[in-house]
């Protein structure tokens, strides 16, 4: 149990993952699935760029004085790049939801089976 | 020319932010531009082909930064497929002029050719990066630009059919993105080489099978196999026809090269074994081939048809991987490619059909086998093929993959693979009746003109490839056995 309690960083996204999921699948209105998607993608980020953590570890910036050890830089160059992703998927699917909204009057998905 | 292969994906990704600029004021301009930069892809493709059959796999280095720190590109067998990916999109954008000015509203078109060079430049770079985080962006690429796709033709279902499709892809994307966070946090790598390695000597299994769980479903559903298929045939048939070919012919193929891609990371590590999920896939990859044969019998929509036919034909291609033999892998790999080619021609003539007559149910339908029969020549072709009779490119596959499961000694999948193909045979047996033995529903029907010659060329020539692609099977099987050579000898 000792790593569990070590981890218990990763143990809480996993959790946040599980409830941004739950959110995408139980919750009818499309706005909050999208909500869940992003609490979901959220936990990810997080969950990555802690794995760049080193212990006792200080920004990763070379200069005059500076020691190590440095806390990995890549993880956060990655992940920004995935906030750029995620941000566009959420775009598209605001924006798809405007359109369904004109289209059918409605958000909540058992309602637009209906509209089909 | 060494610089080949990062061309390839790369050129159509500034293509493509450089078409509304190039065709603002000009919209006809946006189809030549988009033709001509796939055309330079194929022909980057084929060059990268022809050189990894003579030399083998070959890796760049982008920007000169060495792997495992830099960015590898490598181009290997089933790479390759990047040059099926580009010459379908090429014969789908020739397609596309006159079916598209009908199907989508004018302002959209530039868009529409802006986001298929985007979907085509993820393909390519999907298919030869060499780094996980990579092809994670390009599968994002890919996946973005296909769910605009789905509803850039408009109408009521469109938007909701996108959005199913984004909410699945989105998911499962966030899955696969967690599990290459996992990858990393153990071995502290991204390249695929080095992940591999490093992963022989990591001991903690519990997050090495969480990552192996995890990329397996993401993958899955990205392919559209059987449970997880939902999003898939409305994604699938309510988008314009084109669409319908670049998403059931190669997008959905993406899944399965991702997990030929991932699977061999695991291959050395000790601490997990991947015996007991090729027996998963396979169970799946089996219950998809007969599911989706059973709902493609009761369509009546042609393209809804052709959607859940893909569901049925992704369960043989994992069905293989499962099986997990020399000869069941070659199968697989060999069925990725053909479907390619029998998906695309099948959507592309049901959607020369749809347009000229503007029906697309089977009893709107009958009749036209007099009024386009070349059209719908080419169509049956294509079912053929898709059937698996001998002499076309379907048949190849699935032939592997049955041998593949005797061999294996499950000779009760081999069986699943015999009535797979029976149950297809009889939606073919209905189109056939319907097309050329039923009287017309509808009086115009026999005053349907023949395609226009840029549709009609673009199907006849996937027509013949599917031919061509069953006579000619040797050259695949040779060309995909050293990669299947490894991918099984290491498992």
């Amino acid at each position: 149990m000792a790593g569990l309690w070590q981890n218990i960083d990763y143990a809480a996204f996993v959790v946040l993952f599980c409830i941004g999921l739950y959110i995408i699948i139980a919750k009818q209105n499309l706005i909050k699935k999208l909500l869940g998607l992003n609490i979901m993608e959220t936990a990810v980020f997080a969950f990555i760029v802690t794995a760049g953590m080193v212990d006792d570890g200080t920004a990763p910036i070379v200069g005059p004085g500076a020691t190590g050890p440095f806390a990995s830089p890549l993880p956060h160059a990655l992940i920004l790049t995935g906030i750029v992703v995620a941000v566009s998927i959420t775009a598209l699917a605001l924006s798809l939801i405007i359109e369904i909204y004109r289209q059918c009057g409605t958000l909540e998905a058992d309602e637009l089976k209906g509209a089909e | 020319m060494a610089h080949w292969l990062p061309l390839a994906p790369f050129v159509p990704l500034v293509a493509a932010a450089l078409t509304p600029a190039l065709a603002r004021g000009r919209p006809g301009w946006a189809r030549g531009w988009a033709v001509a930069m796939t055309a330079f892809c194929t022909l980057a493709t084929a060059l990268l082909t022809r050189r990894v059959i003579e030399e083998g796999p070959f890796s760049y280095v982008l920007g000169g930064w060495a792997a495992p720190w830099g960015i590898e590109l490598r181009f290997d067998e089933f790479s390759t497929a990047a040059l099926f990916i580009s010459f379908i999109m090429l014969l789908v954008l020739v397609f596309s002029g006159p079916y598209v000015r009908r199907a989508v509203p004018g302002p959209r078109i530039v868009w529409y050719y802006t986001l298929l060079l985007i979907n085509l430049g993820g393909m390519l770079g999907f298919v030869v990066t060499g780094d996980l985080f990579n092809l994670f962006v390009f599968m994002e690429l890919v996946a973005v630009s296909s769910y605009a796709l789905i509803a850039v033709g408009g109408g009521r279902t469109a938007a909701l059919a996108a959005f199913k499709y984004l909410m699945a892809g989105a998911v499962s994307s966030a899955l696969i993105l967690f599990c290459i966070g996992v990858l990393y946090a153990l071995t502290g790598s991204l390249n695929m080489g080095d992940v591999a390695q490093r992963l022989a000597v990591v001991e903690s299994r519990a997050p090495m099978l969480l990552a192996l769980a995890g990329m397996t479903a993401g993958f899955l559903v990205k392919a559209g196999l059987f449970p997880v298929h939902v999003w898939l045939p409305d994604a699938h048939a309510i988008a314009p026809s084109p669409i319908n070919a670049v998403s059931s012919a190669l997008v959905v193929k993406l899944g399965i090269i991702g997990l030929l891609r991932v699977l061999p990371l695991f291959d050395a590590a000790d601490a997990v074994s991947l015996v007991p999920l090729y027996e998963v896939l396979a169970w799946l990859g089996g219950i998809s081939i007969v599911a989706g044969a059973f709902f493609a019998i009761f369509q009546q929509d042609i393209k809804l048809m052709l959607a859940y036919s893909t569901i049925s034909n992704i369960g043989y291609i994992v069905l293989g991987l499962g099986l997990a033999g020399q000869l069941a892998v070659t199968g697989a790999g060999i069925h990725v490619l053909n479907h390619a080619l029998i998906k695309a021609a099948l959507f592309l003539a049901a959607g020369a059909m749809i347009h000229r007559s503007g029906y697309r149910t089977l009893r709107d339908l009958r009749g036209i086998g007099r009024a386009m029969p070349w059209t719908t020549f080419a169509l049956l072709i294509g079912v053929l093929a898709i059937i698996g009779l001998p002499p076309t490119a379907g048949f190849l596959g699935k032939w592997y993959i049955a041998l593949g499961a005797l061999e294996a000694g499950r000779p009760g999948f081999a069986v699943v693979v015999l009535a797979g193909a029976l149950l297809v045979f009889i939606y073919f047996a209905r189109m056939l009746n319907a097309f050329y033995f039923r009287t017309p529903t509808h009086e115009e029907m026999l005053a349907v003109r023949e395609a226009p010659a840029s549709m009609l060329g673009p199907v006849l020539v996937l027509a013949v490839l599917c031919v061509l692609g069953g006579l000619f099977g040797r050259w695949p099987v040779n060309l995909i056995a050293p990669a299947v050579g490894r991918l099984v000898g290491g498992g």
